[in-house]
């Protein structure tokens, strides 16, 4: 019998299955009722609101996301930066302790990245009151946990022969690690840093929840009072804004990549780095919102075991669980395997053209506005909810995919094409084999944010433990809190240890040569 | 009596084998040793026992009668290892790899100034000279460069760290014929060359016998084993021939 | 070397932001005015400005509007100190109180006094007008949503009157009701057909028929609910404190005397959709803290 093996080019396509069951749900819930609506909503686009108030409302939340997204960008790369070296294996090993600390540590890391930063939003509030410093941290905590592990991952991936070389001729550990993990880890971090700024930018919509306003706070509004051309006004203002940071850092990675010195890239990074804590300062100064108010600690209650247990039995956990997770797999199928196939089926320059667009848009739309969308012609379900979550990260896969084949060189796809293989299969061959196992590790990383976003989409229709969070939030129930969010960090646990098995599975190809062991 | 580097009752185990077994090795001040034996032998594995890189599973390993895992960094320093995959961080230039050589009797502040940009010292410029490099090289990424280079560019890194003691395995593999004779010169007639100063003691391990003629000792490995140690001199074809023939 | 001359440029940038900031930080204590967040963007901006100069005005104060967009976080500002007045719904509002002892209600519109909630149905649906409080009964099993999950006449009130005729949040199709996030939300979703039936605040409903939003060959009202007290003005207990004595007295009669003869007095309360504001008290609140700790959403 023959025995089938997957290989990681047709990993990254198979999820799209998840498409299947999902179109199945929503089609048959199919209805025009909203139609009219929708029509509302796209026509709007065209007709976006120019009363100067709303431009001038608009104008001012964009400033400040931007402004806040810009500092949020820089405490998260660089708290992550460093949590990410300190829970890299090689950093005890050069140390001279057990690596079993690292593990740990990077398990101790999931449990703050597994929670929305909405959620750490609403905590924090809790305790420290209205201060922007609220808004930057709870961007902060789960941003730079998640900075933390894709590093913890690359770092951990590079060979470190030349550092066991110089640790062993006697250099001290701090000038050990500068000099052989820094070079190799900078334009990791300038790559990936650059498109966390643009995740910052995202999650900086959320700053409406702290009193800051915010271009959040606009789509929120208008989102809640459906007044579409009001939102189309914030919907342009930060689309302009997002296709131009893409523009600009798709220059800067090709420039940064044409220096291979890597001292130009670390003084380079560390000016824009600098800049933009400064700008950012004066701008929200200049905007009136004032970073520098003070803390006070506000206590809550903690709950009692009691409470905790009474808590336990009062809600439907398998029910919470199980929606949780497949509306997470659901969500997940769709943003990692929908980019690949479409390319694959669409590879020509104009397929290519007209899909980023499309996921340029759906990444500027977010979750709770495409699921309101998607009801306004199809039934609740938990397939609506599932589907609005892949398709905003259905956008971030498909630029990370895009990205990553623009980066690599075309010799492959040519010479498996002038092999008179046709286009769609040259593309699959020549250009995804080679980005598949990257584009896999990304896809474990988004899959985490999914389970965490399944806080945003409850107007579908109060699914999963998301929902249960925000309801146990309103009640400020903290032993449902406590529990919920417990959970929410055991899923992302296992999540993870099912994808590094995945992952070590897969590069078992590669053949990784033994560390020896350091001494001292 | 302790040598400079002794190894004592040395065996390291692999699977249901040894790689080496009974290691009794005593390097003094000033000896240039020639480690010969077939690939597969342990050469590679003694130089890392020695180094302190590899822990062998039973034996010693003592630098100046001290225990290797006990050394400071300073007398770490004191060994110098030039390893068989070079071990340059790629990313760096040319400058910026042979300026690692001096890493250990620096701070770490030194250590990002030295990513920042080139530093040129003498020390640096006379160890690139010395290995035959051009100046032009200095900028240059390592990642740039061709294998023999590369290895300049290693036995230049090795030379800045001024070692008490040279482990070196297969330096000589990738050089040019002429190169060859200049680097062993380097190692085993030089002191110094102002301002550096040149390992006075050696561990060299060879693929070909033809070149110990200049070294002062040698030692012969065989399944992980030394089945000679003696003067140059004294050492005999038939001996040399041992190693190199099956059973 | 040219970096450093860089460096110092931005340390210098960096301090001086520093002292710039120092000197913001001493003017006089302002009145932080918040919302919770139920109207769009442009009308909540023009409302806010209107009603915060015009209480500096009266005041002599400096009066700032915050725009808190979440419910929860408006009552943990409420609680942390972070807003001092806040107009608040009926359930956060209690929440509000409870979690901050001394909090002083102030004020309510005309209209909360006597507040309702419609149930509104899709005319595909089938779901009959219904006469009777009992014949709720109708909606088990129907695609039903609500609004937000805070929300006291989108959810609290109209949960409340489902559960006396014993009809539970799970009694509706897929075993869960929709939380649409708003009433201008549950409105389209009814009409659109994604669900069955669903319940918003009556004045929004009201005007959205004026606005001509409602096409009544898709949605109509099937019940509305008995009346019950909603939004109302909450400020913090210490204002006499920090403003001088007697503050929360004058904050409190500048609210109420609000009147449509004055050109911006009666656009705001045009804007707040009031014809006056007139007195509340804590006690016309414990039907909604009952219900709401009978219903879980305060322990």
């Amino acid at each position: 019998m023959r025995q089938f093996k997957l290989s990681s080019p047709i990993l990254t396509i198979l999820p799209a299955l998840a498409l299947i069951p999902v179109l199945g749900v929503v089609l048959a819930g199919m209805h025009n009722g909203g139609l009219f609506i929708l029509f509302e909503f796209f026509s709007a686009s065209i007709h976006p609101s120019l009363d100067p108030a709303v431009i001038h409302s608009a104008w001012r939340g964009l400033q400040i996301t931007i402004a806040t997204a810009l500092l949020s960008w820089v405490i998260s790369t660089f708290v992550g930066v460093l949590l990410g070296l300190i829970s890299s294996s090689i950093f005890w090993q050069v140390f001279g302790f057990s690596t079993r600390i690292a593990i740990v540590l990077r398990r101790l890391l999931a449990i703050p990245r597994s929670i929305h930063e909405l959620i750490w939003g609403l905590l924090l509030l809790q305790l420290l009151g209205l201060s922007p410093w609220v808004a930057i941290f709870s961007i902060c905590i789960p941003y730079s946990c998640l900075v933390a592990r894709v590093l913890t991952d690359q770092i951990d991936n590079l060979d470190h022969k030349a550092l066991i070389a110089i640790r062993n001729s006697g250099v001290n550990h701090i000038s050990t690690l500068i000099t052989a993990l820094l070079p190799p880890i900078i334009p990791v971090i300038n790559s990936y840093g650059g498109y966390r700024l643009e995740c910052a930018l995202r999650g900086a919509t959320l700053l409406g929840v702290f009193g800051m306003g915010g271009i959040g706070t606009e789509l929120q509004l208008t989102l809640q009072s459906l007044e579409f051309k009001e939102m189309w006004t914030s919907l342009w203002m930060l689309g302009v804004v997002m296709i131009s940071l893409e523009a600009g850092l798709s220059w800067w990675r090709k420039d940064s990549f044409l220096t291979k010195q890597s001292e130009r890239q670390l003084l380079i990074s560390m000016a824009i780095m600098l800049a933009a804590i400064v700008i950012s300062f004066l701008w929200l100064q200049a905007l009136d919102v004032n970073i520098f108010s003070n803390f006070q600690w506000h206590p809550i209650p903690l709950p009692t075991l009691v409470e905790i247990i009474n808590a336990f039995s009062e809600l439907p956990w398998i029910n919470l669980i199980t929606s949780t997770i497949v509306m997470t797999i659901f969500a997940a199928g769709i943003a990692i395997g929908i980019p690949p196939l479409g390319m694959m089926l669409w590879p020509t320059k104009l397929g290519t053209t007209l899909q980023s667009a499309v996921w340029s848009f759906l990444r500027l739309v977010p979750a709770p506005l495409s699921a309101l969308l998607l009801l306004l012609c199809t039934s609740p379900s938990i397939s609506v909810a599932a589907l609005a979550l892949g398709l905003q990260n259905l956008g971030v896969m498909g630029r990370l995919l895009k990205e990553g084949i623009n980066q690599q060189n075309d010799n492959l796809y040519a010479a498996i094409h002038s092999s008179g293989s046709g286009k769609r299969l040259a593309w699959l061959y020549g250009h995804l084999s080679p980005q598949s196992k990257s584009y896999l590790a990304y896809a474990a990383y988004r899959t985490d944010v999914l389970l965490r976003e399944t806080v945003v989409v409850g107007v579908v229709g109060g699914f999963g433990l998301g929902w249960q969070l925000q309801e146990s939030l309103s009640s400020f129930n903290w032993a449902q809190v406590v529990l919920v969010a417990t959970s929410f960090s055991i899923l992302t646990l296992i999540g993870e240890s099912i994808s590094e098995d995945v992952r070590h599975h897969l590069l078992k190809s590669i053949k990784r040569e033994q560390n020896p062991s350091l001494q001292n | 009596m302790t040598g400079l580097l002794d190894l004592k009752d040395i065996e390291v185990r692999e699977n249901n084998g040894y790689r080496l077994k009974d290691i009794q090795l005593s390097i003094n001040v000033g000896e240039k040793i020639a480690l010969l034996g077939r690939s597969g032998a342990g050469k590679s594995t003694l130089i890392a026992v020695a180094n302190g890189s590899l822990k062998p599973n039973s034996g010693k390993v003592s630098w100046r009668g001290i225990e290797l895992k006990f050394l400071n960094n300073r007398q770490r320093n004191e060994i110098g290892t030039l390893w068989q995959d070079l071990r340059l961080v790629e990313e760096l230039t040319v400058s910026q790899n042979i300026n690692i050589g001096a890493l250990a009797k620096k701070n770490f502040l030194w250590a990002f100034y030295n990513l920042l940009g080139t530093i040129k010292t003498k020390e640096c410029l006379t160890c690139l000279q010395a290995v035959g490099l051009d100046n032009v090289f200095l900028t240059t990424p390592v990642q740039e460069l061709s294998g023999g280079q590369r290895q300049r560019v290693a036995i230049a890194r090795l030379l800045m760290q001024q070692a008490e003691l040279l482990l070196a395995d297969e330096p000589l593999s990738n050089l040019d014929p002429t190169l060859v004779d200049e680097v062993l010169k380097l190692f085993l007639n030089k002191r110094s060359i102002d301002p550096i100063n040149i390992p006075k003691t050696c561990l060299i391990s060879l693929h070909r016998p033809d070149l110990i003629t200049n070294f002062t000792r040698v030692v012969g490995l065989k399944r992980g084993r030394i089945i000679f140690d003696c003067q140059v001199a004294e050492l005999t074809p038939l001996e040399i021939n041992s190693l190199y023939k099956d059973r | 070397m040219n970096s450093s001359r860089r460096n110092f440029i931005f340390s210098f940038l960096f301090i001086s932001t520093l002292f710039v900031s120092n000197g913001t930080t001493w003017a006089r204590p302002k009145l932080i005015v918040g919302a919770i967040p139920d109207q769009n963007p442009e009308r909540l901006n023009r409302l806010y400005r209107l009603l915060s100069s015009e209480l500096s005005n009266e005041l002599d104060i400096t009066v700032k509007y915050v725009p808190v967009t979440n419910y929860p976080a408006a009552v943990t500002a409420f609680r942390t100190g972070g807003l001092d007045l806040v107009w608040f719904g009926g359930l956060t509002g209690v929440q509000a109180r409870l979690q901050k002892p001394g909090a002083k209600v102030l004020a309510q519109r005309d209209v909360d006094a006597n507040f309702q909630s419609v149930f509104i149905a899709n005319l595909n649906s089938n779901i009959p007008v219904i006469k009777n409080q009992s014949e709720l009964r109708v909606l088990k099993g129907k695609r039903f949503t609500f609004g937000s999950e805070s929300s006291t006449s989108g959810r609290l009130m109209p949960q409340h009157f489902l559960q006396q005729v014993d009809i539970k949040i799970t009694d509706f199709k897929g075993r869960r009701p929709g939380f649409s996030g708003s009433h201008d939300a549950t409105l389209a979703l009814v009409q659109s057909g994604a669900y069955e039936a669903g319940v918003l605040n009556k004045q929004v409903w009201e005007a959205n028929v004026n606005r001509k939003k409602v096409n009544s060959s898709k949605v109509r009202v099937i019940w509305e609910t008995p009346i019950y007290v909603d939004y109302h003005w909450l400020a913090q207990p210490d204002l006499d404190k920090r403003f001088g004595n007697g503050f929360t007295e004058k904050l409190t009669k500048t609210l109420l005397g609000l009147s449509k003869s004055s050109i911006t007095q009666s656009k705001i309360l045009k804007l707040f959709g009031a014809n006056s504001f007139i007195p509340a008290f804590e006690h016309q609140y414990k039907d909604i803290e009952n219900v709401a700790r009978k219903l879980g959403k305060i322990k």
